[in-house]
């Protein structure tokens, strides 16, 4: 069946979690004499498990996310045709059933051939099972013991027991004498992640798990997903935690705190300590998959750098002091700000790191107790374009399908992102997608990204050019007559305006500024105009632009010009960032809107706010993060209360940061650790890791996932939640103390899409909003109708942005930023994790003619210089990027790349350009100390 | 196997072929190096684990390989024949022993003391005796002599009569419709000449209903069988018959593209065959429009690059598309997702071979020659124990004692069992032959298995449990290593034989049965599964001679 036959009727059931029976009669299969109905095309495995339980046949080379692959043998069954036919032998696990079939599943020639076989590989496997890591939880050892071996009946022969341990990586460890051969870890570094780093090598019995051309873990190209580990039967291929070990005494499921992806984890704990990571199988969003940084940077929780102790800076000094002491302190400073100049010189910056329930707190305490609209989050400086954009056209600013739709589609298109580095489990899926012929993938990136090294297109535009791109791809679909006219007259309004003012276009010149050949657009649009289901992805590499808003409109009114909204497999699917990005904004973190999205400008809903919070609350529009900046340069914020952000590394023009920072009367940074905007603080508030506290994060999908506390908060910090609500109190305002049920009941109240969601609901996947009071939840937006009513067209044409038009002739370099793998955002935490051993500095890419212009070698230090000022980074030369195009990361403190970024926003959103900074290059003589400059 | 791996080297397919890639990087060392395997990986998107992985499965491409000046052939019936060890001792003479490596088998089964030197094979006491006259160049060019003979319908050693006549029937049939040809081939009852006997027709028409725009025909002349080289005559004296029987599969079935796999073994078939094909080429008989119709076919010849186990269909797929050649999961079977995932023939050289007559007669023609389950004529090669070693063709149904006496002459010294079929054939007591007749049931009823009907003998003086040690140690070296029984059980049943020849070592009788048991259910595909036949053959009819090897454990 391809992909194009799956109607949304079959996504439901499959979504639903029922089997469609194609209508035909149901067709029986035998097992022991008893008849099961039977699935068209199923295994026999599958089969026999459905009714007679998981563990009912035992196996040894399958694993849930794995494909049938048949090595080891041991899920042999007898078959007949018929009852009392003659029988024969096949393996469970890749043998289809058929009508009448006569499954044997447990006779006694096969129980005979499970044990001979597991006879055989224990002829060559180490007979120390009490001394092994995975003791108690090996699957060769339990199948062993299920079979019933006694004694291995073969004389002493050639054996692989002293194969060498590969201790070389900071995670990774393989013991090949473990090894039983069933290529799980190979199966999974090809069909899970794409990383193609396992293999084999030899043959036949001296056959053995090479990584890459037979080399370490660490010099191989092992990306750490642990996926291999994972998949391992015994303890061949491990990792430092020792994940598979059963010495732990509890495991928690939450969610990871990373991406917008929303990995669900089990972490297990050992005494209060965090032990290991493992991915659930039954994780809708992870499968049974996750990074290195989800399955193992754990280890910043209780790293010794970690704050404990609220602290008041007094005569330059951090001194620490008791909770009661800081929130006395604070609540006087607030209320004399308040009463000396007004609720509007007071600004809250909450955390996308942070809960749902904690970001409602915030932007709760900034409204009604503080009581003005000056809230803002990081969204500001990554997807505040995209809530913009969308909701212009559609109505509703986030993503439209969820992740796993990728099996609907027939085109996806991934625009601006980095997935395979910066949201890898999503990433790992899109590598899978762009391998199959049968699918295509275009990817516009100025960047030969890994993804766009496998995809079928690749438009490789210069920076800033996207909304010039995205035009001219409309303006062939038109011309081509491949416009969805139907869904268009239907569901959309403005077309023909648009239309017009479409197709006057000039493509020479759209051509010649984007860089990008015309026949590849038109042929790249033909394609994901032609596909049944076309699905598009974007991230920071569409919003952080001068243009950003209107190449996210770009993007939707492409949808709404071929149909692709409102079923499985198509629709705009923005990679959000952060963890709980979506929820921060969606618990209403932005100045304009308040909880739920919802105008608080509108005098109705201002009325709803203030007899929710039981006060009034302010009616104007506050500042978006940039403008607090320059607020506070011009004297009119006092103070700030920011909660896990780090402004001073990641907001642009960090010079201009820490003048805002020092402008300020009172700064107050919660935080897990000291990072470069803690420095520049008054008062210092010790927040709690993830895994100390309960409460929900929103995934990109707008998929709400109850996160569980693991382990108790660090002595002397409090999770962050509670410190809102101790703050709101010794402010008077009362606010019961912190509890994840409680809080998204209060939530529920207010926030129109979350009206049906109670945490005692959640269960293991979580719901996507809107959840409906029934509770039942969405999996396609805009399925008949936009939030907005019609979905409306709005043309844009290109605009070059002012940091080009004032510096490109000084500084003829274009500097881009991007994300490695390793890091996350500014590296607060990963830095603070063994991923510094694997990724320890940010690097520059260069092409090699820029390199070779300016005699610039691998690993020179290189200076940038931009109008703002300069920073030294090392080169990597590379032609991931094109000449004249140079991009590098902002991930250690010790570079602060920020320095020179440049401060022109998006002119709707005001979402900085990090992605375009004119700069000129040299070779560096000595290293510039950024660290000095500040 | 791995579905990823096929989509990748399929973007570059047949044109830029990957495994032809590899071949091509240990042209100068006999083995490619890190840097250029990392390359390739890198601009196939297939990461290096992948290239290295692939190049170490292979005889001619591994490591081991590199500065191999000369490679013995180490067949079954040079091994019985005892040419190996006096052809090693005088190679001695003239090279390292680490630049002596092996290849199985050259064909030369008939003459053995058979070699492969500087892209060339050579055979025969006479050679083997002279090595100083070859070295110093004096002209020997290793080409060999064996009787060719048919004893009843001609077919396959047919003359040739010169490429138009050949192709007339072509062109002719590209006249009619698919659908007729395809009933022409299912009425002719062929069935595959490579073991499994499967009807060529019914595969075929399998591919044929599979909606696909590519479609590959393969033709699988890798099939490494010490004792046989009736591959080696079709492809090197009747080269036509194959392509022929290529063009017709491909116009049959839809599929435009070929794929003539030849073992490295056999360096003049795949020089042969490349000039055929390029032959064909210049008279519009393959590429674009053959004869003038829209009707398009090519094909492309891969030097194999030694590896038994590659004589598997799907583990010669793999080998085509560049990956390790493991054997695949069946379904989905190569007819509907094979080469780069797409519809796949793949049939061995005389399968193909026979379509020629079978197109130009009709498939009536083709069933009234043989058996009724057994139709048409089978190739027999006899190894050099015969008074009249040869390539023979018989008529399905010809009696196996027919064969040995007639047409073979009997033997030279006395002979205690044939291995029919190669190493995974049955082992045919002397005593058996009059019980036997050249066809896929006379043999299957017996016990035993045609195969491809090569002849091996094993002489009086020869120890069967040498033998079994042989058969065990040869199916653990070309194992693939995929599956557990037949990694595990070849390696642990050559121990066991090996420790039984060399000391007072009994072997636990049931531990041995449940071993071939364990092979012939457990096993993934025929190369695990088959090797126990033989090996119970041995144990039924020598027992008196095994017997002494064996004990009843408690």
């Amino acid at each position: 069946m391809s992909a194009t036959d799956i109607t949304s009727k079959q996504f439901d059931q499959k979504a639903a979690g029922t089997t469609a029976t194609n209508g035909s009669p149901t067709q029986m299969a035998f097992v022991d004499g008893q008849s099961f109905p039977m699935q068209e095309g199923e295994t026999i495995l599958s089969f026999l498990r459905r009714y007679q339980g998981e563990d009912f046949i035992p196996t040894l080379c399958d694993a849930p996310n794995l494909k049938p692959f048949g090595s080891c043998r041991v899920c042999s069954v007898e078959v007949a045709q018929e009852a009392n036919g003659p029988k024969k032998t096949v393996a469970s696990c890749h043998a289809p059933i058929s009508a009448g079939m006569h499954i044997y599943p447990h006779s006694e020639s096969v129980k005979e051939l499970r044990k001979n076989i597991i006879e055989l590989v224990l002829t060559d496997h180490p007979l120390d099972c009490l001394t092994c890591e995975v003791n108690g939880n090996c699957e060769l050892q339990d199948v062993a013991a299920r079979v019933g071996i006694r004694e291995v009946r073969y004389p002493a022969g050639a054996n692989h027991l002293d194969r060498e341990k590969d201790l070389s990586h900071p995670y990774m460890t393989s013991d090949l004498s473990k090894c039983i051969n069933c290529y799980r870890c190979v199966r999974a570094c090809d069909e899970v992640q794409g990383e193609f780093v396992l293999s084999m090598a030899g043959r036949g019995f001296d056959a053995y798990i090479i990584k890459g051309t037979d080399q370490t873990f660490m010099e191989s190209d092992c990306v750490s997903c642990g996926a291999c580990a994972q998949a391992c039967p015994t303890s061949a291929i491990s990792d430092i935690y020792q994940s598979k070990s059963i010495t732990t005494t509890e495991t928690t499921r939450t969610i990871c705190t990373y991406c917008g992806v929303g990995c669900n984890l089990d972490v297990s704990t050992s005494n209060g300590d965090v032990v290991s990571i493992r991915a659930p199988y039954d994780a809708e969003v992870n499968e049974g998959h996750t990074c290195l940084k989800g399955r193992y940077a754990f280890k910043f929780y209780n790293h010794p750098e970690r704050l404990t102790s609220p602290m008041i800076k007094r005569n330059g000094h951090f001194e620490e002091v008791s909770w009661d002491e800081v929130y006395d302190y604070m609540a006087e400073r607030f209320l004399q700000y308040k009463a000396g100049f007004g609720p509007d010189s007071i600004a809250g910056i909450s955390s996308s790191r942070c809960t749902n329930e904690e970001n409602y707190l915030m932007q709760k305490f900034i409204r009604a107790v503080i009581g003005t609209n000056n809230i803002d989050g990081c969204a500001r400086v990554c997807h505040s374009p995209t809530a913009l954009g969308m909701q212009r056209t559609f109505g509703t600013g986030a993503a439209t399908n969820s992740i796993a739709d990728l099996q609907y589609a027939d085109c996806a298109m991934i625009i601006g992102a980095n997935p395979t580095d910066a949201h890898p489990v999503t990433g790992a899926r899109f590598k899978q997608f762009a391998i199959d012929s049968s699918k295509v993938t275009i990817v516009i990136d100025p960047r030969r990204t890994e993804i766009a090294r496998y995809a079928d297109y690749h438009l490789a535009l210069r920076p800033g050019t996207n909304v010039a791109v995205l035009n001219m791809m409309m303006y062939y679909i038109i011309r081509e007559g491949l416009a969805d006219e139907e869904f268009i007259a239907a569901r959309t309004e403005g077309f023909d305006e648009y239309k017009s003012e479409l197709l006057g276009i000039d493509i020479d010149q759209m051509e010649a500024v984007s860089g990008v050949d015309r026949d590849l657009v038109r042929r790249a649009a033909i394609a994901y105009a032609t596909a049944p289901n076309a699905m598009s992805f974007h991230g920071l590499g569409v919003t952080e632009h001068f243009q950003g808003t209107f190449a996210v409109m770009q993007i939707a009114d492409l949808a709404l010009l071929t149909g692709n909204i409102g079923r499985p497999g198509v629709g705009v699917n923005p990679l959000r960032g952060q963890n709980n990005v979506q929820g921060s904004a969606d618990m209403g973190v932005q100045p304009h809107q308040g909880a739920g999205y919802l105008d608080v400008t509108d005098a109705t809903i201002n009325s709803k706010y203030s007899e929710f919070y039981g006060v009034q609350v302010p009616k104007e529009i506050g500042y978006k993060i940039p403008e607090m900046f320059d607020a506070a340069l011009a004297g009119k914020l006092k103070a700030i209360w920011i909660i896990g952000e780090d402004v001073v590394q990641t907001d642009p023009n960090t010079q201009k940061v820490i003048r805002a920072l020092e402008a300020t009367d009172f700064v107050v940074v919660q935080e897990l650790f000291m990072t470069e905007t803690a420095k520049y603080a008054d008062v210092i508030l010790p927040g709690a890791s993830f895994l100390e506290k309960s409460g929900t994060f929103t995934n990109g999908e707008r998929r709400v996932q109850a996160v569980r506390q693991v382990i108790e908060p660090l002595p002397g910090t409090k999770p962050d939640g509670q410190i809102i609500i101790d703050m709101m109190n010794r402010m008077g305002y009362a606010q019961p103390d912190y509890t994840p049920d409680g809080m998204l009941t209060e939530i529920s109240q207010i926030v129109p899409f979350f009206a049906g969601i109670k945490w005692e609901e959640l269960g293991i996947n979580g719901k996507q909003w809107p959840v409906h009071p029934d509770g039942t939840d969405t999996k396609i937006l805009h399925q008949t109708e936009f939030k907005r009513g019609r979905g409306k067209f709005e043309f844009h044409a290109f605009e070059e942005s002012q940091e080009l038009l004032d510096h490109a002739r000084d500084y003829p370099y274009i500097l881009t930023t991007n994300r490695e793998l390793e890091h996350y955002n500014c590296g607060t935490m990963t830095r603070r994790t063994d991923n510094e051993k694997i990724l320890s500095s940010d690097y520059l890419m260069i092409h090699p003619d820029d390199a070779a212009k300016h005699s610039i070698n691998e690993g020179d230090m290189v200076c940038i210089e931009s109008a703002r000022g300069k920073v030294d980074v090392n080169a990597r030369i590379t032609d991931e990027v094109n000449p004249g195009i140079l991009s590098t990361t902002f991930h250690f403190p010790d570079i602060m790349v920020n320095m020179i970024t440049s401060d022109i926003h998006d002119s709707e959103a005001l979402c900085p350009e990090y992605k375009v900074v004119a700069v000129r290059i040299r070779k560096s003589k000595g290293k510039f100390k950024a660290q000095q400059a500040l | 196997m791995s579905h990823n791996l096929s989509e990748l080297s399929g973007r570059k397919g047949l044109t830029d072929n990957l495994f032809t890639r590899l071949g091509e990087l240990a042209i100068k060392d006999g083995t490619p190096s890190v840097e250029e395997l990392e390359k390739l990986a890198h601009e196939f998107l297939i990461g290096s684990a992948n290239t290295y992985g692939a190049i170490t499965f292979y005889d001619f491409l591994k490591p081991e390989n590199r500065d191999k000046k000369i490679y013995v052939c180490n067949g079954t019936a040079c091994l019985c024949a005892g040419s190996q060890e006096s052809l090693i001792e005088n190679l001695n003479h003239h090279f390292q022993a680490d630049e002596i490596g092996h290849m199985t088998c050259l064909g030369r089964c008939h003459e053995n003391h058979a070699f492969h030197y500087d892209g060339r094979n050579y055979s025969g006491p006479a050679v083997a005796e002279n090595l100083e006259g070859l070295f110093s160049g004096n002209g020997i060019n290793g080409d060999d002599k064996y009787r060719i003979k048919s004893s009843g319908t001609q077919i396959l050693t047919s003359p040739f009569p010169g490429i138009e006549d050949y192709y007339k029937p072509l062109l002719t049939a590209l006249e009619r419709k698919p659908e007729v040809l395809l009933e022409e081939i299912k009425t002719s009852g062929v069935r595959g000449r490579g073991g499994a006997g499967f009807p060529l027709g019914l595969k075929l028409e399998f591919c044929r209903n599979e909606s696909s725009d590519i479609k590959f025909i393969i033709c699988n002349a890798d099939e490494g069988d010490p004792g046989a080289y009736s591959d080696r005559y079709l492809l090197e004296l009747q080269p036509h018959s194959v392509l022929f029987g290529m063009l017709t599969a491909g116009y049959v079935t839809g599929a435009k593209h070929g794929v003539l796999y030849i073992r490295a073994e056999y360096p003049d078939s795949i020089a042969i065959c490349k000039n055929a094909i390029d032959e064909l080429r210049e008279k519009g008989l393959m590429g674009k429009g053959i004869g003038g119709t829209n009707f398009d076919f090519d094909v492309k010849v891969i030097s194999a690059k030694g590896s038994y186990i590659c004589g598997e269909e799907t583990a010669l797929i793999n080998s085509i598309e560049g990956q390790r050649p493991e054997v695949r999961i069946r379904p989905p079977y190569p007819a509907q997702q094979g080469l780069f995932n797409k519809p796949t023939i793949v049939n061995n050289v005389e399968t193909l071979a026979t379509l020629h007559y079978i197109i130009s007669n009709g498939g009536a023609a083709w069933k009234a020659i043989g058996t009724s389950k057994s139709s048409g004529t089978k190739l027999i090669c006899l190894d050099s124990f015969f008074k009249h070693p040869g390539l023979y063709e018989v008529e399905m149904g010809t009696p196996l004692k027919t064969v040995v006496d007639d047409l073979g002459g009997g033997f030279k010294r006395p002979v205690k069992a044939l291995q029919i079929g190669g190493p995974l054939g049955g082992l045919v007591p002397v005593w058996k032959i009059s019980d036997l007749t050249i066809d896929f049931e006379s043999f299957a009823e017996n016990g035993f298995l045609l195969g491809h009907a090569s002849v091996v003998s094993i002489p009086e003086d020869f120890p069967i449990l040498r033998f079994i040690e042989h058969l065990f140690e040869f199916a653990a070296y070309e194992s693939c290593g995929k599956c557990f029984p037949c990694r595990l059980g070849t390696k642990r049943g050559q121990e066991l034989a090996a420790k039984a020849l060399e000391s007072d070592y009994k072997i636990d009788k049931k531990l041995l049965t449940d071993l071939l048991t364990t092979l012939e259910e457990g096993s993934l595909c025929a190369h695990g599964g088959g090797i126990p036949l033989p090996i119970r053959n041995a144990l039924q009819h020598f027992e008196s001679e095994l017997s002494v090897y064996l004990e009843d454990k408690l």
